[in-house]
């Protein structure tokens, strides 16, 4: 494919305050398209959950309206994850607040806002979220999301590996 | 602001690198406050300060019988971070490739089916036509 190669390099992450990042990307899609993509669990099944062996969405479920709820169920080869949240606002299709919550902690909640904007053909992304602390907005950071800027949590990576054995 | 939910708690404790290496001797087993501040140049109030935190953050408890109060690793939250961050991990980027090449497979059936004005009002169409 082709597509991905020509907007690769699109891939951005920034941190604009203590507590929130910006991610952006570029898609070589009319913004329907993207946000189709993004909001239907069919679709977001095919891309977002295909990560390779041991991998898998076994929960997808979007309710999409103001007030709705939507879930996931992220499998990976160590186990698994759930994330969980509300609609607060949709703008369709420009744009999609919603909460975010990982499950084993339902008291801290991320707010992203999504937007989608169309640019000659192309559709730019952006996601801004906002973690509930500095804390956890540099733990998102540290486990490397956007490639190259991985900061090494040395001994938690050890602890991991000799938990994941006992 | 002061941070209290969990999750960030959590991170808070994971932060500091002398309280990763006492979950990273725990790891191995149990044992007391003394034995834990033996390899650090620290005060033992010190320790005990960085295991107050490692408490509140449930990473790790200490028995109330035994006298010299052992502390123990908490695996359970530990694995549920374990899992928080295999959701980020290096995984945006390719996510987002793997996206573009979708909508390239979409908008590719889209074209060869019906014009791209269309594409609001039968958007579900597309990916059966082929």
């Amino acid at each position: 494919m082709l597509a991905s190669t020509a907007n690769k390099d699109t891939f951005n992450v920034a941190t604009v305050s203590d507590q929130e990042i910006r991610m952006t990307r570029v898609f070589d899609a009319p913004r329907a398209l993207v946000y189709e993509a993004m909001t239907k669990p069919e679709h977001v099944k095919r891309w977002w959950g295909n990560l390779g062996d041991g991998y898998s969405v076994s929960v997808c479920e979007i309710d999409l309206r103001v007030g709705g709820k939507w879930r996931f169920v992220n499998k990976h080869p160590q186990g698994e994850a759930e994330f969980y949240g509300e609609y607060r606002e949709l703008d369709m299709p420009g744009r999609i607040v919603f909460t975010e919550i990982f499950a084993p902690f339902p008291d801290s909640v991320s707010v992203v806002t999504s937007t989608l904007v169309e640019e000659g053909g192309k559709t730019r992304f952006t996601a801004i979220v906002k973690y509930p602390s500095l804390e956890v907005r540099d733990m998102v950071l540290a486990t490397g999301m956007e490639k190259g800027a991985a900061i090494s949590y040395d001994r938690l990576e050890d602890l991991v590996a000799e938990l994941a054995r006992s | 602001m002061t941070t209290t939910d969990p999750l960030s708690a959590t991170f808070a404790a994971l932060a500091d690198p002398t309280r990763r290496a006492i979950l990273a001797r725990l790891a191995s087993g149990d044992c007391s406050v003394g034995e834990l501040a033996a390899p650090f140049d620290m005060s033992m109030p010190a320790i005990s300060k960085h295991l107050r935190v490692l408490e509140n953050a449930g990473l790790v408890s200490r028995s109330r019988e035994a006298q010299r109060r052992p502390c123990h690793l908490e695996a359970a939250p530990l694995k549920d971070i374990v899992d928080w961050a295999e959701h980020y991990r290096s995984r945006w980027e390719g996510r987002f490739d793997r996206l573009d090449d979708y909508l390239k497979e979409l908008t590719t059936n889209t074209t060869n089916a019906t014009n791209t004005t269309n594409t609001k009002e039968k958007p579900n169409a597309r990916k059966h036509r082929k």
